[in-house]
């Protein structure tokens, strides 16, 4: 370092010559803090679409039991085959494998967690097949019915709470630092 | 107990990443005219200044959580502001290093000997400087970084950044003699 570099690095405070706007600038800091970023909510975290989709099984449920009840005497296939509630069935088994499958191929989560989320949705599964038959032969069993809605909300928690751990392992990964 | 200088303001640090907003208040406070005075000196604008020190601020707060001591919070602040201000050279395409000369390298540093010139001067000629030479003096002669650091901020090499750099400090000597 030669003396000309020496000199204005020993005098270097003579350069901070400014002074900010301290409030001005201020302002306008702690107006961009306090807007939230906004937050993509998945459809099925919205408690609206959560309780709008337990009403549809419940309705579901009622009008299949409805026919079961005025339409004793039909064929097994059509007592179990209300249109709409093979409709919801059929939502819920598709929105469920969907979930599934993106939970086999996350790659933020560990084989440990994975695992253990598939073996819950097994049992699940189990349990709900349970209940299907159950329900064919106790159409009017408000027990059977609570507990294939309560079956339905289980598996929404469970993706819920792995959605939950996925996206905050996310934002980890998301947090670039300045580094020196 | 730690004494360690990067830890300086470690308790308002602290405070600050669980989002205390008296506490973002008083280490603003600390460091706005620093850093208002670095934007300055990079972009020599006052708007431009308050932005981008405003900018970085507020990239602070939000991005506190990642800043683990490994220097002082100042040092950190002032790389975010330091970058901010260069992306923003950048993206009005002002030149931040020379465009002729990214391959000529001088063979060896050239001591400048001087009599202690006048620092009002010094400001002076930095300002007179072409695009390109000023960031570099600023970068090495006010903000203190070493030539590996202003390779990393200016995405060159740490040659170029030695070359580039004797180079605007031979023509900022030139134009203070001038004055």
């Amino acid at each position: 370092m030669d003396n000309f570099e020496k000199h204005i690095r020993e005098n270097v405070a003579e350069f901070d010559e400014h002074k900010a706007d301290r409030s001005k600038m201020w302002a306008k800091i702690s107006q961009d803090l306090e807007v939230k970023a906004p937050k993509v909510i998945p459809l099925w975290k919205s408690s609206k679409l959560r309780i709008a989709a337990t009403l549809l099984i419940l309705f579901g449920l009622a009008g299949f039991m409805g026919i079961q009840f005025f339409g004793a005497g039909s064929s097994d296939e059509t007592q179990y085959a209300s249109k709409e509630l093979l409709d919801i069935d059929m939502h819920y088994k598709g929105l469920v494998s969907y979930q599934v499958q993106l939970v086999q191929k996350n790659k933020n989560l560990t084989e440990e967690d994975k695992t253990e989320f598939l073996s819950f949705m097994d049992e699940l599964d189990a349990e709900y097949e349970q209940l299907r038959i159950e329900m064919r032969n106790n159409l009017d069993n408000e027990v059977v019915m609570e507990a294939i809605v309560s079956n339905y909300k289980q598996r929404i928690e469970l993706i819920e709470n792995l959605l939950k751990q996925i996206n905050e392992s996310k934002l980890n990964d998301e947090n670039y630092g300045y580094t020196l | 107990m730690k004494t360690d200088i990067r830890f300086t303001h470690q308790a308002l640090v602290e405070k600050c990443k669980t989002g205390h907003n008296s506490s973002q208040y008083e280490l603003y406070e600390l460091y706005v005219d620093a850093m208002y005075n670095i934007g300055m000196r990079m972009l020599s604008n006052k708007e431009d200044a308050e932005d981008i020190v405003q900018e970085s601020f507020v990239s602070a707060f939000k991005n506190l959580a990642s800043f683990n001591y490994e220097s002082t919070f100042g040092a950190w602040l002032k790389r975010i502001v330091i970058n901010k201000s260069i992306n923003y050279l950048k993206k009005k395409e002002i030149a931040v290093v020379p465009i002729d000369a990214h391959e000529f390298h001088l063979k060896d540093d050239v001591a400048i000997e001087t009599e202690a010139v006048d620092i009002r001067k010094v400001k002076s000629g930095i300002e007179k400087l072409p695009a390109g030479y000023k960031q570099i003096i600023n970068l090495y002669l006010v903000e203190g970084y070493d030539h590996i650091e202003i390779g990393e901020v200016l995405g060159i090499t740490t040659s170029t950044s030695k070359s580039q750099y004797h180079r605007a400090k031979k023509k900022l000597v030139e134009i203070i003699n001038e004055l």
